[in-house]
């Protein structure tokens, strides 16, 4: 069985500093790969470890991507090979363009059986290209998916919903986005973070995939973050009677 | 299991390991560096003055691509008091040309660099992975254990900085003593460049170095350092362990009341602190470099050999560091040839930095540690200038004496004689 996964580097965001007009400050921050990301990559593993075949990953992106930590990053986590597709246009892309370069891609690696996907990207958690992927290269298309068995030439997937588990059988080839419970993705071994550095990578620009023309659909305007919610820092202490009512009637003021 | 084998595998990637792997990949020695942070530099507390001109003969001009911050040309020291101070001020023009005799670095971004350098040459980077031990046959180092993986070299470098238990598991060094361990108490003040040019009267990419003696650790044995980088300034103490633990009193408080000082304040004032931290750091110099600094199929360099100089007025390691990396380099390039990495064969190290400047200056600084013990330098010489100073300064209408009589009175104020005053001013020549 012949796996991609997909995953998207981001800035870690243990760094990013929200200024006092509520803009980012990414300067400072790591890019590391995103974090809903790396449970993909294992779930791929795994699923070649029981079916056979080959994992291999695959990027789009600007100019970051190329560097040689990042790119061992991804592939000390197990895949044989990177795919890269890197044009500075992409450093905002919208999910959008996003699923058309990932697809074009896919498409010109050829012979793909099954795709995977994080449940999203870790910086902007749209939750997007997993399912506008599947529909662009017209395959089947499912996402928040918690397990997956290889049955012959079908998937066995479960998702995990409010109150019950939803097992579905999929026909491949398919585009899957896992949830992060899937599996805990592993640490790399020092012979795996040694072996990275081996593993072939190709690197594509946007003509190389037919993409020259690859517009941005959606203008961002602002990236905010959340107003701070004014605390009203009252701390009462003690178990006492006095203090749970003092506590109730807080909570009764707060509610009416 | 099956063990993969490296030529050289190199525990470690601060300026000595990477020194020796960059040497070593450009000889197109198989060389794997393994190191414990996600990337190099980023166990390292913000950065230091690095005496540069060794650099410059690994990589010629490094300052033009390097992240360095500033090439020191104003070098202060400062005797203090609880709210005087007492300054000797340098500016060499001689400094400010390359190559430069010194840069402020901070080392998460230096390191960083220096490892990307040796990447390119051909060095292969294991980022993330701590090793618990060496491999032994007999006396023989012969590989490395990481996690439930081995992997075999003809030699090993211990290049795991001052806690070196590599050297220790190894049994070339025992645990260090007390009185050469010092505690760094450290902070990084973001300010404007501007800011920080106009406060230490520097031109462009000129940078400023202050030693503090005195009140600046609190009388404490040890000092407290100051250095310019491009928009920030790194300030700390360092403080000897015996002796901090003797004086009861916590680096943090210290490193505060510095910071309030009449002295530091103006300098500081408005910044914005982005770091703060502490760290264990070496100050025995000569007296806790080991015995034998190699054995069969095995190398210590770098801190991990004790390679530290303080003598009060400067504090030294990077630059040993990598004069030592690039020994150990040069030593398994010749044992390489000779298809023999017996400690006998290795030992051209001890020889090589026996005529470089890194024992050279080890033994002419070699007294320093024992010079510095002396309670006196921390406690009351910063007073007695300072209160030398303040009288002959001071006109407050009661009549003037001669210097040398204001001079004798300070130091009986002081409880010194004219005889303690010469014996360690003496002993000072001597030891720096």
């Amino acid at each position: 069985m012949n796996v991609i996964t997909c995953y998207k580097i981001v800035p870690d965001d243990q760094d990013i500093i929200v200024r006092d007009d509520r803009t980012l400050e990414l300067g400072k921050a790591e890019l590391e790969i995103g974090q809903y990301d790396l449970p993909a990559i294992e779930a791929g593993m795994q699923v070649v470890a029981d079916a056979g075949g080959k994992v291999s990953a695959l990027s789009v992106g600007p100019k970051l991507l190329e560097n040689s930590k990042l790119k061992k990053a991804v592939l000390s986590r197990g895949p044989a090979d990177l795919y890269l597709v890197v044009d500075d246009s992409l450093a905002d892309a919208d999910t959008h363009q996003t699923a058309r370069t990932l697809a074009a891609a896919i498409q010109k690696i050829g012979n793909i059986d099954l795709v995977l996907c994080g449940e999203g990207s870790s910086d902007l958690y749209s939750q997007q290209v997993g399912a506008q992927l599947g529909e662009l290269l017209g395959m089947a298309n499912i996402n928040a998916v918690s397990k997956i068995t290889v049955e012959g030439d079908k998937l066995i997937v479960e998702r995990t919903l409010e109150d019950e588990v939803e097992v579905l059988e999929v026909s491949l080839p398919a585009v899957i986005s896992v949830t992060t419970d899937i599996v805990q993705p592993r640490i790399p071994s020092m012979k795996e973070v040694l072996s990275a550095g081996k593993k072939p990578v190709t690197q594509w620009s946007l003509a190389d995939i037919g993409l020259a023309d690859n517009p941005q659909t959606i203008e961002t305007i602002d990236t905010l973050a959340p107003e701070l919610a004014e605390r009203k820092q009252i701390v009462i202490e003690g178990d006492s009677e006095d203090a749970v009512n003092e506590l109730w009637e807080n909570l009764r003021q707060e509610l009416q | 299991m099956s063990a993969d084998k490296y030529e050289v595998i190199i525990i470690g990637g601060g300026p000595s390991g990477l020194a020796a792997a960059y040497k070593l990949a450009q000889a197109g020695v198989e060389v794997v560096l393994v190191e414990r942070g996600d990337y190099c530099g980023s166990k390292n507390l913000s950065g230091g003055v690095f005496y540069t001109r060794v650099l410059d003969q690994l990589i010629p001009g490094f300052w033009e691509e390097a992240p360095v911050e500033r090439y020191i040309t104003n070098y202060v020291t400062t005797l203090m008091d609880k709210e005087d101070y007492f300054n000797l001020d340098y500016k060499g023009q001689a400094l400010s040309k390359a190559p430069y005799n010194a840069f402020s670095v901070l080392r998460a971004k230096f390191d960083r660099w220096l490892a990307e350098k040796a990447e390119d040459a051909g060095v292969m980077l294991a980022n993330g992975i701590k090793v618990e031990k060496v491999l032994k046959e007999g006396n023989k180092v012969t590989g490395i254990v990481a996690g439930d993986e081995e992997m075999l070299a003809d030699v090993v470098i211990a290049a795991d900085g001052i806690n070196s238990f590599i050297a220790q598991e190894a049994g070339l060094r025992g645990p260090i003593k007390l009185e050469h361990l010092a505690v760094g108490a450290k902070a990084l003040i973001e300010l404007p460049r501007e800011t920080i040019e106009e406060r230490f009267r520097l031109t462009g990419n000129e940078g400023t170095a202050y030693a503090m003696l005195g009140e600046a650790s609190h009388g404490v044995a040890g000092g407290a350092f100051l250095y310019t980088n491009l928009d920030s300034l790194s300030i700390g103490v360092v403080l000897r362990l015996d002796d901090l633990v003797k004086a009861g009193v916590k680096p943090a408080e210290v490193l505060d009341d510095l910071l309030e000082h009449p002295m530091v304040a103006p300098l500081v004032k408005d910044g914005k602190m982005v770091e703060y931290g502490a760290h264990l750091t070496a100050e025995g110099g000569l007296h806790m470099v080991p015995q034998q600094l190699v054995a069969d199929g095995f190398i210590m360099v770098g801190d991990a050999a004790g390679f530290t100089i303080n003598s009060g007025l400067v504090i030294r390691g990077m630059d040993l560091a990598v004069g030592s990396g690039i020994a150990a380099a040069e030593a398994i390039i010749e044992a390489k040839e000779k298809n023999d990495f017996s400690a006998a064969s290795l030992n051209s190290y001890k020889r090589r930095l026996d005529e470089s400047f890194v024992m050279k200056d080890l033994k002419t600084y070699a007294k320093a540690p024992i010079f510095m013990e002396n309670d006196r330098l921390y406690k009351s010489y910063s007073k007695l200038a300072n209160d030398i100073f303040g009288k002959v300064y001071n006109h407050d209408l009661t009549p003037k004496e001669l210097l040398l009589k204001t001079a004798l009175k300070a130091l009986k104020e002081n409880n010194l004689s004219i005889f303690d005053l010469a014996r360690d001013g003496f002993k000072g020549v001597r030891a720096l």
